[in-house]
């Protein structure tokens, strides 16, 4: 399960030579992986190597000039995407809560339009506060009432209200202080484990990557650099460019680890 | 409570259209007109006719327009007028049966000369014409420098100054337009030198005016008549009857008389008009306090159900152009462009489409009214950050979902305070709507204007300005109210 390529029938998400440019600028460029059901992937580069555009394709909020998305077996169209957006949550940096309702209301949103009662509801983000340490009385406050850790874990439980099969986030650490991030990442680590949803989390920090996932996917200008375990990157670097990204980050880690 | 406000403000749309129609008499917005419409009232009154007096309704083209689309029944106008400028097709020294023939296709009667000329003539301050040597409009062609102040109306009609300054030759190039009202006073201040006048007016002998002999007899002759519709000889021959047994009652001294004694010594035109007739003048009925909350309804229902409409369509007009961007810069375009039409113009517009009264000047405001409320939704809905619109999309809500518990929430402020602009605008603008006779606050005003006097202009322009205030204090505990908790909150760290 650790490597994509030998499981490509239970893949939950899949990409097939997808291409995505913006104007002059290139997004991803004939990219192709799997994402093996269950599993747990990080998608690690520096800014504008294309993983956040990969993530928003998995979820048909954007579409690929060239290529296909499959997910479950299926390639995506535009009519199931409500329906996978369902099954799939997603963080963002940040948290992208809603300012006008609470922590609450936040999370009601959907379940609310799918005609959840309130006890319902009420109960379900009880527990998953409890899954996610917060105190029951931060539902009742509003975004702006909550610190940046509290907002983050609001935005997982958002994106857990329904049991999804799988989790997107996209720097869902990166506006965090360092305290509250390592804490927050053994949190993460520990949820991953506990629900074994399949896992994509984009992220620019190595270590957070390996700390969180099995397999870390390097990508630069929109192509995938190399595909696999902290150490193969370490250790049998595919491009002087994998070694340069990770001894970028580990000379930064290291007074600290 | 949201329902019983919508019956109310309903019942506050509709109720003058429960109310029986009498017979029906316009009169144009200056102090003759006025009283001759009065005049007309009370003979009707004195000969068991129920008729009401819309007083003021503006200059002619409304005047015009609203007897042959049947809002009035009948008003005072002058021959002069009917064969300069409102028939096309009479010779311009046509008598009084060749215009009765001219006018019977368009379902239009009209009466004999009610027994006076009111011709334009134009008037110098007799000392100021004296010590220049001015008898005549010919002498004017001596002195270029002259500053002529004349009415709006003079400058752009035909018979008015285009043709008399052909007529003459004239050489003044220092051409004002202004207010006829205004016009004395530009004259007696010195900011002019010369201007157009009624050769009735009031105010000829009260401020030593000179009018110039028409020596090469440019002008023609106004007589005084009504028209009135000719299907009044059916509903009510009465009135008709009433109307034609003025003719030729009411002398250049009688009229000039009757001006004087409203404009200059402010008498009530129904108080004059009765004492012509000779009959007991019938009370205004209404105080001040009744008065100012008849007008207060009036001014209320125009500003509200202009903005009301307004709302419902402003705001899915400003949704659909967050969407379609370049439709909808196109949609924001036309609103803009409906904003630059002058305010008069547009009540004006609007009169052939739904006459005179309440419902053009609605309309007049919804149209305004539309740009600040599609702006706002629009600028609140495209100022929403990306990633919150992308978070409500990627929960997998739908559209319309996002749109109503996500989007306009969080537009709300945004889009109340467009709600907010227009209605500020609307009670300020509503004002004229007393022109088309809409009746509010415009009223006394125009009537203030009309005879010079500062009191009743402030009758009116005081309770608008407190109504504007009024309506931005409402609109602002109201944005206060509906803007949720957490969009007033300072995000923290």
């Amino acid at each position: 399960m650790q490597n994509a390529s030998n499981a490509p029938s239970d893949a939950a998400f899949e990409v097939h030579r997808v291409s995505k440019r913006y104007g002059s600028i290139v997004a991803l460029d004939d990219v192709s992986l799997s994402f093996p059901s269950g599993s747990t992937t990080a998608l690690i580069g520096s800014s504008g190597s294309g993983k956040s555009t990969l993530l928003r394709l998995l979820l048909g909020l954007e579409w690929p000039d060239r290529g296909e998305v499959t997910v479950d077996g299926h390639v995506l169209e535009n009519s199931q995407v409500l329906a996978l957006r369902r099954r799939t949550g997603y963080v963002i940096q940040d948290g992208g809560l809603f300012p006008h309702l609470t922590a609450l209301g936040n999370l009601a949103l959907l379940p609310h339009h799918l005609g959840w009662s309130n006890e319902r509801i009420r109960e379900r983000a009880e527990a998953l506060a409890a899954l996610t340490h917060l105190p029951q009385n931060i539902l009742e406050r509003y975004p702006a009432e909550l610190s940046g850790g509290q907002r983050q874990r609001v935005a997982l439980m958002r994106g857990l209200m329904l049991n999804p099969d799988a989790l997107l986030l996209d720097e869902p650490l990166g506006a965090l202080d360092p305290n509250v991030r390592h804490e927050l990442q053994d949190q993460l680590k520990s949820i991953f484990e506990q629900l074994g949803k399949t896992v994509i989390v984009v992220t620019h920090d190595v270590a957070e990557a390996a700390w969180l996932a099995d397999r870390l996917v390097l990508m630069r200008s929109g192509k995938v650099v190399q595909d696999g375990r902290l150490e193969d990157l370490q250790q049998r670097p595919a491009h002087s460019f994998v070694t340069h990204f990770v001894q970028a980050q580990r000379t930064l880690q290291r007074p600290s680890a | 409570m949201k329902r019983w406000m919508l019956f109310a403000l309903t019942c506050l749309a509709i109720s003058p259209a429960w109310s029986a129609t009498p017979v029906r008499i316009g009169s144009k917005e200056f102090t003759e007109s006025v009283i001759l419409g009065e005049v007309a009232r009370l003979a009707a009154r004195q000969a068991g006719v129920d008729a009401e007096h819309k007083r003021e309704l503006g200059g002619t083209t409304i005047l015009w327009s609203a007897l042959q689309h049947g809002d009035i029944d009948a008003y005072p106008e002058y021959t002069g007028t009917l064969t300069h400028e409102l028939l096309k097709n009479v010779a311009p020294d046509a008598d009084i049966p060749t215009l009765r023939t001219a006018l019977k296709p368009l379902g239009i009667g009209i009466t004999d000369s009610l027994g006076f000329d009111d011709s334009y003539a134009i008037g110098m301050r007799d000392d100021r014409a004296a010590q220049l040597g001015i008898s005549r409009i010919s002498d004017l062609l001596a002195h270029p420098d002259l500053r002529l102040g004349l009415s709006n109306e003079f400058m752009d009609r035909s018979d008015g100054w285009p043709g008399l300054r052909q007529h003459y030759d004239l050489p003044q190039t220092q051409v004002r337009g202004l207010d006829h009202a205004l016009s004395y006073r530009a004259l007696t201040s010195d900011a002019v030198d010369a201007i157009d006048l009624y050769s009735t007016d009031a105010e000829i002998p009260y401020d030593h005016l000179r009018t110039l002999d028409d020596d090469k007899h440019y002008f023609p002759h106004y007589e005084a008549v009504f028209l009135y519709r000719l299907s009044l000889a059916q509903s009510s021959p009465v009135f008709v009857k009433a109307l034609q047994s003025l003719s030729g009652r009411i002398s250049e001294d009688a009229i000039r008389q009757m001006n004087a004694r409203v404009k200059l010594r402010g008498e009530k035109e129904t108080v004059v008009a009765a004492g012509f007739l000779g009959v007991q003048p019938d009370s205004d009925g209404a105080g001040f306090w009744s008065r100012l909350l008849q007008r207060t309804l009036e001014h209320l229902r125009l500003v509200l159900v202009s903005l009301m409409a307004a709302v419902l369509l402003a705001v899915p007009l400003g949704i659909y152009a967050s969407r379609a961007r370049r439709l909808g810069h196109l949609v924001m375009a036309m609103t803009g462009v409906l904003q630059t039409i002058p305010s008069l113009a547009m009540f004006v517009f609007m009169i052939p489409l739904f006459g005179i009264g309440t419902w053009p000047a609605i309309a007049a405001l919804f149209l305004y009214s539309l740009l600040p409320i599609v702006r706002n939704t629009y600028t609140g809905l495209v100022g929403i950050p990306p990633d919150l619109r992308e978070s409500a999309a990627a929960l997998g809500l739908p559209r319309g979902v996002r749109l109503r518990r996500v989007e306009l929430p969080m537009a709300l402020r945004s889009i109340l305070a467009g709600i907010k602009t227009a209605a500020v605008i609307n009670v300020g603008t509503a004002t004229l709507g007393a022109l088309i006779g809409a009746g509010g606050y415009g009223q006394p005003i125009v009537t203030g204007i009309r005879l010079d006097d500062i009191g009743l202009i402030l009758e009116g322009a005081v309770p608008a300005a407190l109504m504007a205030l009024v309506v931005q204090g409402i609109f602002e505990g109201v944005e206060h109210w509906l803007t949720p908790r957490g969009m007033k909150l300072e995000a923290r760290q």
